[in-house]
Protein backbone atom coordinates (compact mmCIF):
# COMPACT_ATOMS: atom_id res chain seq x y z
CA UNK A 1 0.00 0.00 0.00
CA UNK A 2 2.98 2.28 0.57
CA UNK A 3 4.32 1.78 -2.79
CA UNK A 4 0.50 2.80 -4.47
CA UNK A 5 0.70 5.89 -2.24
CA UNK A 6 4.02 6.99 -3.30
CA UNK A 7 3.22 6.62 -6.97
CA UNK A 8 0.23 8.76 -6.18
CA UNK A 9 1.82 12.27 -7.67
CA UNK A 10 -1.30 14.23 -5.58
CA UNK A 11 -0.83 15.97 -2.86
CA UNK A 12 -4.74 16.05 -2.55
CA UNK A 13 -5.92 14.43 0.27
CA UNK A 14 -9.41 13.06 -1.30
CA UNK A 15 -7.43 11.48 -3.71
CA UNK A 16 -5.46 9.80 -1.12
CA UNK A 17 -8.75 8.43 0.46
CA UNK A 18 -9.54 7.08 -2.98
CA UNK A 19 -7.02 5.66 -3.58
CA UNK A 20 -6.46 3.56 0.18
CA UNK A 21 -10.55 2.51 -0.62
CA UNK A 22 -9.44 1.03 -3.68
CA UNK A 23 -6.87 -0.70 -2.13
CA UNK A 24 -8.37 -1.51 0.92
CA UNK A 25 -11.49 -3.13 -1.42
CA UNK A 26 -8.92 -4.80 -3.25
CA UNK A 27 -7.51 -6.97 -1.18
CA UNK A 28 -10.50 -8.76 -0.18
CA UNK A 29 -11.56 -9.45 -3.96
CA UNK A 30 -9.44 -12.25 -5.22
CA UNK A 31 -7.95 -11.26 -8.84
CA UNK A 32 -10.89 -13.22 -10.61
CA UNK A 33 -13.62 -11.38 -12.93
CA UNK A 34 -16.65 -13.22 -12.12
CA UNK A 35 -16.16 -13.02 -8.25
CA UNK A 36 -15.23 -9.36 -8.42
CA UNK A 37 -18.93 -8.49 -10.03
CA UNK A 38 -20.45 -10.21 -7.11
CA UNK A 39 -20.69 -6.86 -4.48
CA UNK A 40 -22.31 -5.05 -7.13
CA UNK A 41 -25.08 -7.49 -7.43
CA UNK A 42 -25.72 -7.85 -3.70
CA UNK A 43 -28.41 -6.42 -2.34
CA UNK A 44 -27.44 -2.72 -0.65
CA UNK A 45 -29.05 -3.98 2.34
CA UNK A 46 -26.57 -6.93 3.32
CA UNK A 47 -23.41 -5.19 3.35
CA UNK A 48 -21.85 -8.07 5.68
CA UNK A 49 -21.82 -10.30 2.47
CA UNK A 50 -18.59 -10.88 2.02
CA UNK A 51 -17.22 -12.61 -1.38
CA UNK A 52 -14.95 -14.27 0.18
CA UNK A 53 -17.34 -15.86 2.93
CA UNK A 54 -19.74 -16.93 0.12
CA UNK A 55 -17.38 -18.51 -2.10
CA UNK A 56 -16.44 -20.38 0.33
CA UNK A 57 -19.31 -21.17 1.74
CA UNK A 58 -20.33 -22.32 -2.18
CA UNK A 59 -17.07 -24.54 -2.31
CA UNK A 60 -18.61 -26.59 0.94
CA UNK A 61 -22.23 -26.61 -0.67
CA UNK A 62 -20.51 -28.04 -3.75
CA UNK A 63 -18.44 -30.65 -2.09
CA UNK A 64 -21.17 -32.02 -0.09
CA UNK A 65 -23.59 -32.12 -3.15
CA UNK A 66 -20.44 -33.81 -4.77
CA UNK A 67 -20.80 -36.09 -2.02
CA UNK A 68 -24.33 -37.02 -1.75
CA UNK A 69 -24.44 -37.59 -5.98
CA UNK A 70 -21.51 -39.95 -5.18
CA UNK A 71 -23.69 -41.99 -2.71
CA UNK A 72 -26.29 -42.18 -4.87
CA UNK A 73 -24.11 -43.72 -7.49
CA UNK A 74 -23.10 -46.11 -5.48
CA UNK A 75 -26.44 -46.69 -4.30
CA UNK A 76 -27.69 -47.03 -8.27
CA UNK A 77 -24.59 -49.52 -8.56
CA UNK A 78 -25.83 -51.40 -5.71
CA UNK A 79 -28.98 -51.92 -7.44
CA UNK A 80 -27.58 -52.74 -10.77
CA UNK A 81 -25.20 -55.68 -9.16
CA UNK A 82 -27.94 -57.19 -7.15
CA UNK A 83 -29.08 -58.86 -10.33
CA UNK A 84 -25.64 -59.82 -11.92
CA UNK A 85 -25.08 -61.60 -13.72
CA UNK A 86 -27.88 -61.39 -16.46
CA UNK A 87 -27.28 -64.68 -17.58
CA UNK A 88 -28.32 -67.76 -14.97
CA UNK A 89 -26.13 -70.03 -16.47
CA UNK A 90 -22.54 -67.85 -16.01
CA UNK A 91 -19.99 -69.44 -14.22
CA UNK A 92 -18.39 -67.97 -11.16
CA UNK A 93 -14.96 -69.47 -11.99
CA UNK A 94 -14.36 -68.14 -15.27
CA UNK A 95 -16.42 -65.49 -16.17
CA UNK A 96 -17.58 -63.82 -19.28
CA UNK A 97 -14.67 -60.61 -19.64
CA UNK A 98 -17.86 -58.11 -20.29
CA UNK A 99 -19.87 -59.19 -16.98
CA UNK A 100 -15.97 -58.89 -15.39
CA UNK A 101 -14.99 -55.62 -16.88
CA UNK A 102 -18.86 -54.03 -16.16
CA UNK A 103 -18.48 -55.70 -12.38
CA UNK A 104 -15.24 -54.40 -11.56
CA UNK A 105 -15.61 -50.65 -12.98
CA UNK A 106 -19.14 -50.55 -11.21
CA UNK A 107 -17.50 -51.39 -7.81
CA UNK A 108 -14.51 -48.52 -8.34
CA UNK A 109 -15.99 -46.14 -5.93
CA UNK A 110 -16.88 -48.69 -3.67
CA UNK A 111 -15.77 -48.98 0.08
CA UNK A 112 -16.01 -52.13 1.70
CA UNK A 113 -18.62 -51.25 3.83
CA UNK A 114 -20.84 -50.52 0.44
CA UNK A 115 -19.63 -53.70 -0.82
CA UNK A 116 -20.88 -55.31 2.50
CA UNK A 117 -24.56 -53.58 1.70
CA UNK A 118 -24.13 -55.04 -1.68
CA UNK A 119 -23.63 -58.87 -0.88
CA UNK A 120 -27.01 -58.55 2.19
CA UNK A 121 -28.78 -56.81 -0.65
CA UNK A 122 -28.00 -60.10 -2.86
CA UNK A 123 -28.64 -62.34 0.06
CA UNK A 124 -32.35 -61.00 0.38
CA UNK A 125 -32.65 -61.46 -3.38
CA UNK A 126 -31.73 -65.22 -2.58
CA UNK A 127 -28.53 -64.55 -4.74
CA UNK A 128 -24.85 -66.05 -3.55
CA UNK A 129 -23.04 -62.66 -2.57
CA UNK A 130 -20.40 -63.10 -5.09
CA UNK A 131 -21.38 -60.39 -7.76
CA UNK A 132 -20.58 -62.51 -10.53
CA UNK A 133 -22.15 -65.81 -9.35
CA UNK A 134 -25.80 -66.47 -10.41
CA UNK A 135 -26.32 -69.41 -8.19
CA UNK A 136 -28.55 -69.12 -4.69
CA UNK A 137 -27.14 -68.73 -1.34
CA UNK A 138 -26.58 -71.73 0.88
CA UNK A 139 -29.62 -72.08 3.17
CA UNK A 140 -29.46 -74.06 6.29
CA UNK A 141 -33.05 -74.87 7.75
CA UNK A 142 -31.97 -76.02 10.83
CA UNK A 143 -31.88 -73.89 14.15
CA UNK A 144 -28.61 -72.77 16.02
CA UNK A 145 -26.35 -69.50 15.48
CA UNK A 146 -23.45 -71.70 14.56
CA UNK A 147 -22.02 -74.19 12.29
CA UNK A 148 -18.70 -75.98 12.55
CA UNK A 149 -16.99 -76.42 9.50
CA UNK A 150 -14.21 -79.33 8.77
CA UNK A 151 -11.53 -78.50 6.77
CA UNK A 152 -9.58 -80.68 3.89
CA UNK A 153 -7.90 -84.06 5.26
CA UNK A 154 -4.22 -83.38 6.63
CA UNK A 155 -5.27 -79.43 7.21
CA UNK A 156 -5.46 -79.68 11.01
CA UNK A 157 -2.33 -78.76 13.69
CA UNK A 158 0.77 -80.48 12.89
CA UNK A 159 -0.49 -81.49 9.60
CA UNK A 160 -2.94 -84.63 11.08
CA UNK A 161 -6.34 -84.70 11.43
CA UNK A 162 -8.88 -82.01 9.65
CA UNK A 163 -9.34 -78.48 10.59
CA UNK A 164 -12.47 -77.42 12.21
CA UNK A 165 -13.69 -74.40 12.58
CA UNK A 166 -16.91 -72.44 14.26
CA UNK A 167 -18.75 -70.69 12.02
CA UNK A 168 -21.62 -67.90 12.34
CA UNK A 169 -24.70 -69.57 10.30
CA UNK A 170 -24.92 -65.50 8.83
CA UNK A 171 -21.74 -65.78 7.50
CA UNK A 172 -21.98 -69.33 5.89
CA UNK A 173 -25.56 -68.57 4.05
CA UNK A 174 -23.78 -65.42 2.47
CA UNK A 175 -22.08 -67.77 -0.04
CA UNK A 176 -23.14 -71.07 -2.60
CA UNK A 177 -19.79 -72.41 -1.68
CA UNK A 178 -16.59 -71.70 -0.33
CA UNK A 179 -14.86 -70.64 -3.67
CA UNK A 180 -17.15 -67.90 -3.82
CA UNK A 181 -16.49 -66.77 -0.66
CA UNK A 182 -12.96 -66.45 -1.41
CA UNK A 183 -13.66 -64.88 -4.57
CA UNK A 184 -15.79 -62.17 -2.86
CA UNK A 185 -13.43 -61.20 -0.17
CA UNK A 186 -10.76 -61.68 -2.57
CA UNK A 187 -12.36 -58.53 -4.10
CA UNK A 188 -13.27 -56.93 -0.76
CA UNK A 189 -9.59 -56.33 0.68
CA UNK A 190 -8.94 -54.61 -2.44
CA UNK A 191 -11.50 -51.86 -2.12
CA UNK A 192 -10.08 -48.94 -1.23
CA UNK A 193 -10.89 -47.76 2.62
CA UNK A 194 -11.49 -43.82 2.06
CA UNK A 195 -14.74 -42.76 0.15
CA UNK A 196 -14.30 -41.87 -3.30
CA UNK A 197 -15.14 -37.99 -2.63
CA UNK A 198 -11.58 -37.92 -0.85
CA UNK A 199 -9.45 -40.51 -2.11
CA UNK A 200 -6.03 -38.94 -4.37
CA UNK A 201 -5.99 -39.07 -7.83
CA UNK A 202 -3.11 -40.89 -8.11
CA UNK A 203 -3.72 -43.60 -5.33
CA UNK A 204 -4.26 -46.86 -7.55
CA UNK A 205 -5.52 -48.50 -4.92
CA UNK A 206 -9.28 -49.42 -5.59
CA UNK A 207 -9.10 -48.80 -8.82
CA UNK A 208 -7.38 -52.20 -10.70
CA UNK A 209 -9.31 -54.41 -8.86
CA UNK A 210 -8.21 -58.32 -9.83
CA UNK A 211 -10.51 -61.28 -9.76
CA UNK A 212 -9.06 -64.40 -7.88
CA UNK A 213 -8.79 -65.85 -10.69
CA UNK A 214 -6.37 -63.19 -12.63
CA UNK A 215 -5.06 -62.74 -8.91
CA UNK A 216 -3.48 -66.09 -9.31
CA UNK A 217 -2.47 -66.11 -12.26
CA UNK A 218 -0.37 -63.00 -11.73
CA UNK A 219 1.01 -64.23 -8.76
CA UNK A 220 1.89 -67.62 -10.49
CA UNK A 221 3.69 -65.73 -12.84
CA UNK A 222 5.70 -63.72 -10.02
CA UNK A 223 6.64 -66.72 -9.35
CA UNK A 224 8.44 -68.04 -12.32
CA UNK A 225 5.97 -70.54 -13.15
CA UNK A 226 5.52 -71.40 -16.42
CA UNK A 227 2.51 -69.23 -17.85
CA UNK A 228 1.14 -69.99 -21.07
CA UNK A 229 1.20 -67.20 -23.63
CA UNK A 230 -2.42 -67.30 -23.97
CA UNK A 231 -3.04 -66.57 -20.05
CA UNK A 232 -0.40 -63.78 -20.97
CA UNK A 233 -2.00 -62.05 -23.64
CA UNK A 234 -5.56 -62.45 -21.93
CA UNK A 235 -3.96 -60.22 -19.13
CA UNK A 236 -2.71 -57.57 -21.24
CA UNK A 237 -5.86 -57.79 -22.71
CA UNK A 238 -7.74 -57.35 -19.72
CA UNK A 239 -5.35 -54.47 -18.96
CA UNK A 240 -5.73 -52.39 -21.85
CA UNK A 241 -9.65 -52.40 -21.27
CA UNK A 242 -9.48 -51.14 -18.19
CA UNK A 243 -7.39 -48.46 -19.60
CA UNK A 244 -9.82 -47.43 -22.31
CA UNK A 245 -12.02 -44.69 -21.24
CA UNK A 246 -14.54 -45.99 -23.16
CA UNK A 247 -15.28 -48.91 -21.30
CA UNK A 248 -17.59 -47.52 -19.22
CA UNK A 249 -18.56 -44.06 -17.86
CA UNK A 250 -17.04 -43.93 -14.28
CA UNK A 251 -13.64 -46.19 -15.83
CA UNK A 252 -13.06 -43.51 -18.06
CA UNK A 253 -13.32 -40.72 -15.35
CA UNK A 254 -11.49 -42.32 -13.42
CA UNK A 255 -8.42 -43.09 -15.58
CA UNK A 256 -9.39 -39.42 -16.55
CA UNK A 257 -7.76 -38.68 -12.66
CA UNK A 258 -4.82 -40.23 -13.05
CA UNK A 259 -3.20 -38.45 -15.95
CA UNK A 260 -1.91 -35.70 -14.47
CA UNK A 261 -1.66 -33.11 -17.68
CA UNK A 262 -2.40 -29.25 -17.13
CA UNK A 263 -5.99 -29.12 -18.88
CA UNK A 264 -7.38 -32.68 -17.19
CA UNK A 265 -5.91 -31.47 -14.22
CA UNK A 266 -7.88 -28.29 -14.07
CA UNK A 267 -11.03 -29.80 -15.04
CA UNK A 268 -10.46 -31.72 -12.11
CA UNK A 269 -9.68 -28.74 -9.72
CA UNK A 270 -13.15 -27.72 -11.15
CA UNK A 271 -15.34 -30.36 -10.71
CA UNK A 272 -13.67 -31.05 -7.09
CA UNK A 273 -14.49 -27.29 -6.35
CA UNK A 274 -10.68 -27.26 -5.58
CA UNK A 275 -10.42 -24.13 -8.67
CA UNK A 276 -12.58 -21.67 -6.48
CA UNK A 277 -10.76 -18.22 -6.87
CA UNK A 278 -11.62 -18.05 -3.55
CA UNK A 279 -9.35 -20.75 -2.69
CA UNK A 280 -6.70 -20.99 -5.13
CA UNK A 281 -4.17 -19.52 -2.33
CA UNK A 282 -5.63 -21.53 0.53
CA UNK A 283 -8.28 -20.57 3.11
CA UNK A 284 -5.23 -19.43 4.91
CA UNK A 285 -2.86 -15.82 3.91
CA UNK A 286 0.11 -18.46 4.39
CA UNK A 287 3.25 -16.35 3.19
CA UNK A 288 6.83 -18.13 3.54
CA UNK A 289 9.76 -16.64 4.05
CA UNK A 290 13.18 -17.20 3.81
CA UNK A 291 15.81 -15.70 6.00
CA UNK A 292 18.67 -15.06 3.75
CA UNK A 293 21.84 -13.34 4.00
CA UNK A 294 22.21 -15.06 7.48
CA UNK A 295 26.18 -14.50 8.30
CA UNK A 296 27.97 -17.99 7.54
CA UNK A 297 30.46 -18.99 10.37
CA UNK A 298 32.46 -21.83 10.85
CA UNK A 299 31.07 -23.93 13.70
CA UNK A 300 33.44 -24.59 16.52
CA UNK A 301 34.27 -26.32 19.71
CA UNK A 302 33.80 -24.47 22.69
CA UNK A 303 37.40 -23.79 24.37
CA UNK A 304 38.76 -22.35 27.18
CA UNK A 305 38.60 -18.15 27.56
CA UNK A 306 40.38 -16.35 30.39
CA UNK A 307 38.66 -16.49 33.65
CA UNK A 308 36.87 -19.49 32.35
CA UNK A 309 38.03 -21.16 35.13
CA UNK A 310 36.71 -19.14 37.80
CA UNK A 311 32.93 -19.32 36.58
CA UNK A 312 33.36 -16.96 33.83
CA UNK A 313 31.19 -14.63 33.24
CA UNK A 314 27.47 -14.49 33.42
CA UNK A 315 26.35 -12.19 30.43
CA UNK A 316 29.23 -9.91 30.71
CA UNK A 317 29.27 -9.59 34.17
CA UNK A 318 31.79 -11.39 36.23
CA UNK A 319 31.55 -12.67 39.76
CA UNK A 320 33.57 -10.87 42.20
CA UNK A 321 36.00 -12.83 44.49
CA UNK A 322 35.99 -12.30 48.22
CA UNK B 1 -51.02 -83.85 16.79
CA UNK B 2 -53.40 -81.58 18.90
CA UNK B 3 -50.73 -80.03 20.55
CA UNK B 4 -49.57 -78.90 17.34
CA UNK B 5 -52.45 -77.67 16.49
CA UNK B 6 -53.20 -75.83 19.59
CA UNK B 7 -49.54 -74.51 19.67
CA UNK B 8 -50.08 -73.12 16.08
CA UNK B 9 -53.18 -71.45 17.33
CA UNK B 10 -51.09 -69.63 20.57
CA UNK B 11 -48.43 -68.82 17.98
CA UNK B 12 -51.43 -67.09 15.88
CA UNK B 13 -52.82 -65.51 18.32
CA UNK B 14 -49.57 -64.00 20.10
CA UNK B 15 -48.78 -62.46 16.41
CA UNK B 16 -52.49 -61.10 15.89
CA UNK B 17 -52.20 -59.72 19.04
CA UNK B 18 -48.61 -57.90 18.88
CA UNK B 19 -49.93 -56.55 15.59
CA UNK B 20 -52.78 -55.19 16.74
CA UNK B 21 -51.13 -53.06 19.45
CA UNK B 22 -49.05 -51.77 16.53
CA UNK B 23 -52.04 -51.20 14.32
CA UNK B 24 -53.88 -49.19 16.98
CA UNK B 25 -50.13 -47.30 17.32
CA UNK B 26 -50.24 -46.43 13.98
CA UNK B 27 -53.89 -45.19 14.14
CA UNK B 28 -52.69 -43.26 17.78
CA UNK B 29 -50.04 -41.79 15.68
CA UNK B 30 -51.65 -40.40 12.45
CA UNK B 31 -54.32 -38.83 15.08
CA UNK B 32 -51.35 -36.99 16.60
CA UNK B 33 -50.01 -36.03 13.70
CA UNK B 34 -53.36 -34.47 13.01
CA UNK B 35 -55.00 -36.27 10.15
CA UNK B 36 -58.21 -37.47 9.49
CA UNK B 37 -59.32 -41.17 11.66
CA UNK B 38 -62.40 -41.76 13.14
CA UNK B 39 -62.66 -42.39 17.52
CA UNK B 40 -63.70 -46.07 16.50
CA UNK B 41 -60.85 -46.55 14.03
CA UNK B 42 -58.43 -45.78 16.59
CA UNK B 43 -60.14 -47.67 19.40
CA UNK B 44 -60.61 -51.09 17.37
CA UNK B 45 -61.54 -54.24 19.85
CA UNK B 46 -59.12 -57.11 19.26
CA UNK B 47 -62.22 -59.26 18.26
CA UNK B 48 -62.76 -56.76 15.85
CA UNK B 49 -59.30 -56.73 14.56
CA UNK B 50 -59.25 -60.37 14.57
CA UNK B 51 -62.32 -60.62 12.46
CA UNK B 52 -61.19 -58.02 9.90
CA UNK B 53 -57.55 -58.98 9.21
CA UNK B 54 -56.59 -62.88 9.87
CA UNK B 55 -56.61 -64.94 7.12
CA UNK B 56 -58.17 -68.33 7.62
CA UNK B 57 -55.18 -69.73 9.70
CA UNK B 58 -55.49 -67.17 12.47
CA UNK B 59 -52.61 -65.33 11.05
CA UNK B 60 -52.50 -61.70 9.77
CA UNK B 61 -53.09 -60.89 6.78
CA UNK B 62 -50.55 -58.09 6.16
CA UNK B 63 -51.65 -57.53 2.36
CA UNK B 64 -55.21 -56.04 3.59
CA UNK B 65 -53.44 -53.92 5.85
CA UNK B 66 -53.17 -50.55 3.94
CA UNK B 67 -54.16 -47.19 6.02
CA UNK B 68 -54.73 -44.25 3.82
CA UNK B 69 -55.77 -40.72 5.80
CA UNK B 70 -55.97 -36.86 4.56
CA UNK B 71 -54.88 -34.55 7.11
CA UNK B 72 -57.38 -31.97 8.97
CA UNK B 73 -58.00 -28.23 8.43
CA UNK B 74 -55.87 -27.72 11.46
CA UNK B 75 -52.81 -29.92 10.15
CA UNK B 76 -53.09 -27.93 6.77
CA UNK B 77 -52.68 -24.78 8.49
CA UNK B 78 -50.06 -26.01 10.39
CA UNK B 79 -48.18 -26.60 7.76
CA UNK B 80 -48.36 -23.71 5.33
CA UNK B 81 -45.52 -21.52 4.99
CA UNK B 82 -46.03 -17.90 6.09
CA UNK B 83 -47.10 -15.48 3.16
CA UNK B 84 -44.00 -13.58 1.67
CA UNK B 85 -43.91 -11.37 -1.55
CA UNK B 86 -43.22 -13.65 -3.42
CA UNK B 87 -45.44 -16.40 -2.47
CA UNK B 88 -48.37 -14.76 -1.56
CA UNK B 89 -50.22 -17.98 -1.97
CA UNK B 90 -48.60 -20.54 0.39
CA UNK B 91 -49.95 -24.50 -0.69
CA UNK B 92 -49.43 -26.63 2.75
CA UNK B 93 -46.96 -28.70 2.72
CA UNK B 94 -48.94 -32.20 3.58
CA UNK B 95 -51.71 -34.31 2.05
CA UNK B 96 -53.01 -37.54 2.15
CA UNK B 97 -50.58 -40.19 3.96
CA UNK B 98 -50.29 -44.02 3.15
CA UNK B 99 -49.56 -47.03 5.28
CA UNK B 100 -48.59 -50.45 4.40
CA UNK B 101 -47.44 -53.25 6.04
CA UNK B 102 -44.73 -55.63 4.80
CA UNK B 103 -45.52 -59.20 4.57
CA UNK B 104 -42.66 -60.36 4.09
CA UNK B 105 -41.21 -61.99 7.40
CA UNK B 106 -37.30 -61.92 6.66
CA UNK B 107 -35.06 -60.05 4.52
CA UNK B 108 -37.03 -56.32 3.89
CA UNK B 109 -34.83 -54.87 0.70
CA UNK B 110 -34.24 -52.69 -1.68
CA UNK B 111 -36.74 -54.80 -4.07
CA UNK B 112 -40.01 -54.30 -1.40
CA UNK B 113 -38.60 -50.24 -0.96
CA UNK B 114 -38.89 -49.90 -4.49
CA UNK B 115 -42.15 -51.25 -5.07
CA UNK B 116 -43.82 -49.06 -2.38
CA UNK B 117 -41.88 -46.02 -3.52
CA UNK B 118 -43.21 -46.94 -7.08
CA UNK B 119 -46.88 -47.18 -5.20
CA UNK B 120 -46.64 -44.17 -3.26
CA UNK B 121 -45.23 -41.73 -6.36
CA UNK B 122 -48.01 -43.47 -8.87
CA UNK B 123 -50.92 -42.99 -6.02
CA UNK B 124 -49.46 -39.23 -5.91
CA UNK B 125 -49.50 -39.52 -1.85
CA UNK B 126 -47.53 -36.59 -0.14
CA UNK B 127 -46.54 -39.18 2.58
CA UNK B 128 -45.88 -42.50 2.77
CA UNK B 129 -44.90 -45.03 6.04
CA UNK B 130 -43.02 -48.20 5.56
CA UNK B 131 -43.93 -50.93 8.16
CA UNK B 132 -41.62 -53.92 8.72
CA UNK B 133 -41.75 -57.02 10.63
CA UNK B 134 -37.70 -56.88 10.72
CA UNK B 135 -34.87 -54.04 10.10
CA UNK B 136 -34.21 -53.43 6.65
CA UNK B 137 -31.46 -52.96 4.84
CA UNK B 138 -29.14 -49.87 4.87
CA UNK B 139 -29.31 -49.15 0.67
CA UNK B 140 -32.97 -49.78 1.46
CA UNK B 141 -33.01 -47.15 3.75
CA UNK B 142 -31.56 -44.91 1.59
CA UNK B 143 -33.62 -45.77 -1.56
CA UNK B 144 -36.55 -45.11 0.90
CA UNK B 145 -35.55 -41.25 1.95
CA UNK B 146 -34.59 -40.73 -1.74
CA UNK B 147 -37.94 -40.24 -2.94
CA UNK B 148 -37.47 -36.50 -4.61
CA UNK B 149 -41.20 -34.74 -3.41
CA UNK B 150 -41.83 -37.08 -1.47
CA UNK B 151 -41.56 -38.29 2.55
CA UNK B 152 -41.39 -41.91 2.89
CA UNK B 153 -40.57 -42.97 6.61
CA UNK B 154 -39.69 -46.37 8.20
CA UNK B 155 -40.93 -48.09 11.24
CA UNK B 156 -40.44 -51.75 12.49
CA UNK B 157 -43.36 -53.24 14.35
CA UNK B 158 -41.80 -53.73 17.32
CA UNK B 159 -40.63 -50.14 17.35
CA UNK B 160 -44.46 -49.54 17.66
CA UNK B 161 -45.77 -52.03 19.77
CA UNK B 162 -46.29 -49.66 22.32
CA UNK B 163 -47.18 -45.80 22.27
CA UNK B 164 -44.44 -44.16 23.51
CA UNK B 165 -45.65 -40.76 23.49
CA UNK B 166 -48.45 -42.09 26.12
CA UNK B 167 -45.30 -42.90 28.43
CA UNK B 168 -45.34 -41.34 31.98
CA UNK B 169 -42.06 -39.50 31.36
CA UNK B 170 -42.27 -38.38 27.94
CA UNK B 171 -43.23 -35.29 28.03
CA UNK B 172 -45.72 -33.26 25.64
CA UNK B 173 -45.07 -32.41 22.41
CA UNK B 174 -46.63 -29.70 20.02
CA UNK B 175 -45.89 -29.02 16.49
CA UNK B 176 -45.60 -24.73 16.32
CA UNK B 177 -47.07 -23.67 12.80
CA UNK B 178 -44.45 -21.30 11.03
CA UNK B 179 -46.43 -18.05 12.07
CA UNK B 180 -46.17 -19.19 16.06
CA UNK B 181 -42.84 -19.88 15.48
CA UNK B 182 -42.26 -16.01 13.65
CA UNK B 183 -44.21 -15.21 17.39
CA UNK B 184 -41.95 -17.08 19.58
CA UNK B 185 -39.11 -16.05 17.51
CA UNK B 186 -39.96 -12.07 17.91
CA UNK B 187 -41.15 -12.36 21.65
CA UNK B 188 -37.35 -13.77 22.52
CA UNK B 189 -35.24 -12.21 20.08
CA UNK B 190 -33.97 -14.90 18.74
CA UNK B 191 -32.46 -16.57 15.42
CA UNK B 192 -34.23 -20.11 15.14
CA UNK B 193 -30.34 -21.34 14.95
CA UNK B 194 -30.31 -20.25 18.58
CA UNK B 195 -32.91 -22.67 20.16
CA UNK B 196 -31.89 -26.03 21.60
CA UNK B 197 -32.22 -28.82 19.14
CA UNK B 198 -34.08 -31.85 18.59
CA UNK B 199 -32.77 -34.78 15.63
CA UNK B 200 -35.35 -36.12 13.08
CA UNK B 201 -34.54 -39.04 14.36
CA UNK B 202 -35.48 -38.75 17.83
CA UNK B 203 -38.23 -40.87 17.97
CA UNK B 204 -40.83 -38.52 19.19
CA UNK B 205 -39.56 -36.61 16.15
CA UNK B 206 -39.87 -39.83 14.11
CA UNK B 207 -43.03 -40.66 15.84
CA UNK B 208 -44.57 -37.36 15.24
CA UNK B 209 -43.26 -37.54 11.61
CA UNK B 210 -40.84 -33.67 12.19
CA UNK B 211 -39.37 -31.90 9.19
CA UNK B 212 -35.75 -30.12 9.60
CA UNK B 213 -36.44 -26.40 10.33
CA UNK B 214 -39.97 -26.65 12.29
CA UNK B 215 -40.07 -26.10 15.87
CA UNK B 216 -41.69 -28.39 18.66
CA UNK B 217 -42.78 -26.75 21.81
CA UNK B 218 -42.00 -29.37 24.46
CA UNK B 219 -44.68 -28.98 27.60
CA UNK B 220 -43.15 -30.86 30.77
CA UNK B 221 -45.00 -30.61 34.12
CA UNK B 222 -42.89 -28.88 37.21
CA UNK B 223 -42.93 -28.81 40.67
CA UNK B 224 -41.71 -25.48 40.96
CA UNK B 225 -43.52 -23.81 37.95
CA UNK B 226 -46.77 -25.70 37.26
CA UNK B 227 -45.90 -26.27 33.76
CA UNK B 228 -42.88 -25.82 32.37
CA UNK B 229 -42.58 -25.19 28.30
CA UNK B 230 -39.70 -25.60 26.33
CA UNK B 231 -38.69 -25.13 22.62
CA UNK B 232 -36.79 -26.99 20.10
CA UNK B 233 -35.49 -26.28 16.81
CA UNK B 234 -35.60 -29.77 14.45
CA UNK B 235 -32.30 -30.58 12.69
Amino acid sequence: MSTSRSNLKTSLPSAHAASTQSQSNMRHVPPNSNVSRQPERQPPNKPGADPRHLAIALHHAHRIQAQKDTESLILDRILELVTFPSSPSADPASPSPEDAQTFKSALIPFQPADYDNLIQERNIEGLCGYGLCPHEHRKDDSRGTYRITWGAKGSGPGGRGREMNIVPREKLEMWCSDECAERALYIRVQLAEEPVWERRADNARGKNLLLLEEGRTVTQRGKGKAATVGEVTGQLANFHMSGTPGSSNLAGDMSKLSVRDGAHFHELALERGDANPALRAGRVDIQIQENENLPFERVTAPEMRPGDDKGGSIEGYVPQEF
Amino acid sequence: MDDDYSSGSVDADREMTRLWRTWRTVFEMLQDRGYEVTEEEVQISLGEFKHKYSDPLGYPDRNKMKIQARPTEAMQAKYTALKTNSNPDPQPDCGTIYVEFCPDSTGVGTKQVRTFNHFVDENNFHTGVFITQTPISPSAVRLLSGVPGRICEHFQEQDLLVNITRHELVPKHVLLSPEEKARLLQRYRLKESQLPRIQVSDPVARYLGLRRGQVVKIIRRSETAGRYASYRWVI
